[in-house]
């Protein structure tokens, strides 16, 4: 499968439709310096599915979730999006990256515009996209994530839950096929934990392929269909998340739950 | 004596004038009444009250050169013939400044971009290029460039010869606010806009410069200011802007007075200009 997707630069692809793997990941590396924050991640995403990452600070998780979209440089293996290595020099990341939405922890909202012009900017500007019918899409999109009434605010006027979910409105508003969310509720006040969970929620219901990066252990279990725990630069265990939790294989995923399970 | 008796009023005036105003302002902070200007205008009168006694105290010790200081720096014969020519070289001086901070801001941007730029070639042509200008006297750079553009067989006016040398000196130091100004903007912005799918430059144009050229706003109306002064250094290249026409009518009446008139001009646009970059820094500074 690597093989032919890899020859499979544009054209013979969308020739037959793409059926493998939405994210597949292949030895990965990534050095910081010295630093090794990867040390060969393997990992596949099916369409549709919902993977979340877990695992100490330090283990590399939001490491491989921008190498995903191509914000760090993968220093050696290969990352495929529907089949198309983006590691790859002859690949346009920027193409590349319209398939792939990413929220961050901090929501780096556009602070010099609204709602809506954070919402629509990248339609606009990337796909070409008429102001009118951007802003009517922008629109529809604030609504679902329950932000509609907030269109003409400004960032500063939202609180940080409202904030989290213009950046998902945002993301969302290029179509894309992946949403990564990189621990997404962390920089959130308690009470606002939930209002950005029951979007993505709302998400993984319609079938969106997600990638999380979480702490939010009750999320994994709900929404999850596969949980990963990482730690220093690897992936330990993948399963199901309730096997995962119930039942870890590995000493390191035995002390890292038993480490948050006593907290709770 | 005399001036003892005339001197003894103002300080009276002075000192009740500063106790007024503190008391008015203090009154008005308290229970938010109207007139905080009023209490300014009297502290400033006091200020100006005490002033007065300074000048009497000059008047006392100096009586005999004051006349001939008076003649020489305030002679309005001399600053009637001169003000209307004075006034028409200082809209030179304007349009010099203006004309030139265009290009500034142009050019500067420019070379703040490839300063920061990943192409090592750019970074290190703008690093050596902000260096180098950064390291010399603006006079002698005017005085290279002027002569450095006729040997090249570029026969400028002087107007644009200053204008080449204005914008060659100042945009080294806008790149540096510029850049200062892009950097400020937290990395998260760019790696938003550009896992949207943007480019490095509409990203650079829609998401970082809006934010960053808000930001140097301030630095760079004060370089703005710093710039309508140095227009000065031209007049040695011989271009007739106000400080040059000054010079010359010092000479022909051996009178100081045309100085006088020049630096009227400067301090009429530069004063407020100041009192509008520190209005827009307070603005800045309560977090918009």
């Amino acid at each position: 499968m690597i093989e032919t997707a890899r020859n499979g630069n544009g054209k013979d692809v969308t020739e037959t439709p793409y059926d493998g793997p939405m994210i597949s990941i292949v030895g990965l590396h990534k050095k910081f310096g010295d630093f090794d924050a990867l040390k060969g991640i393997d990992l596949d995403v099916n369409p549709s599915e919902v993977v979340v990452v877990v695992g100490p600070s330090g283990s590399g998780k939001s490491t491989m979730l921008r190498c995903i979209n191509g914000l760090e440089q993968a220093t050696r293996g290969q990352v495929f999006i529907e089949g198309i290595d983006i590691t790859h020099r002859a690949t346009d990341i920027n193409e590349m990256r319209q398939k792939v939405g990413m929220v961050f922890q901090s929501f780096n909202l556009f602070p010099h515009l609204t709602a809506i012009g954070n919402v629509t900017l990248a339609p606009i500007k990337v796909k070409g996209m008429d102001q009118e019918e951007a802003d009517a899409h922008g629109r529809e999109i604030l609504e679902k994530v329950g932000l509609g009434d907030k269109a003409d605010a400004f960032p500063a006027h939202l609180s940080g839950g409202q904030q989290q979910r213009v950046a998902i409105a945002r993301a969302l508003a290029m179509d894309p096929d992946v949403m990564l969310f990189d621990e997404v509720t962390s920089a959130l006040d308690p009470e606002l934990v939930k209002e950005v969970l029951d979007t993505m929620k709302g998400l993984a219901r319609e079938g969106m392929t997600m990638v999380v990066v979480t702490h939010e252990m009750g999320f994994a279990k709900e929404v999850g269909d596969r949980l990963i725990f990482m730690d220093e630069g690897l992936v330990v265990e993948d399963g199901e998340p309730a096997e995962v939790f119930n039942n870890p294989q590995h000493p390191r995923t035995q002390e890292f739950f038993s480490k948050i399970l006593s907290h709770l | 004596m005399g001036i003892l008796g005339l001197t003894a009023l103002p300080v009276a005036g002075g000192i009740l004038a500063i106790v007024f105003a503190r008391l008015a302002k203090d009154r008005i902070i308290h229970s938010d009444q109207e007139g905080d200007g009023l209490a300014t205008a009297g502290q400033t009168l006091g200020v100006i009250s005490l002033v007065l006694i300074g000048l009497a105290a000059v008047v006392f010790f100096m009586q005999d050169n004051l006349k001939e200081f008076y003649e020489d720096f305030f002679n309005w014969e001399t600053m009637r013939f001169w003000f209307p020519k004075l006034a028409k070289a200082f809209l030179t001086t304007l349009k010099l400044a203006v004309v030139s901070e265009f290009f500034i801001l142009i050019f500067g941007l420019i070379l703040a971009l490839m300063r920061i730029s990943r192409l090592r070639t750019f970074r290190f042509a703008a690093a050596v290029y902000i260096d180098v200008i950064r390291g010399l006297p603006l006079i002698l750079q005017i005085f290279i460039i002027y002569f450095g553009l006729s040997y090249l067989g570029l026969n400028f006016s002087r107007f644009t010869a200053g204008v080449v040398s204005l914008t060659v000196c100042y945009a080294a130091y806008e790149a540096e606010i510029f850049r200062a100004g892009i950097e400020s903007i937290h990395k998260g912005q760019m790696e938003a806009a550009r896992s949207l799918g943007m480019t490095y430059l509409q990203s650079m144009r829609y998401i970082v410069l809006p934010q960053a050229v808000r930001r140097v706003i301030p630095p760079l109306s004060n370089e703005f200011v710093m710039l309508t002064k140095d227009t000065a250094l031209v007049a040695f290249i011989g271009m007739s802007e106000v400080f040059q026409v000054g010079k010359e009518a010092m000479g022909r009446d051996a009178n100081v007075t045309p100085l006088m008139g020049v630096a009227f001009f400067f301090l009429l646009v530069t004063i407020p200009a100041m009192r509008v970059v520190q209005y827009l820094e307070k603005r800045m500074g309560r977090g918009d």
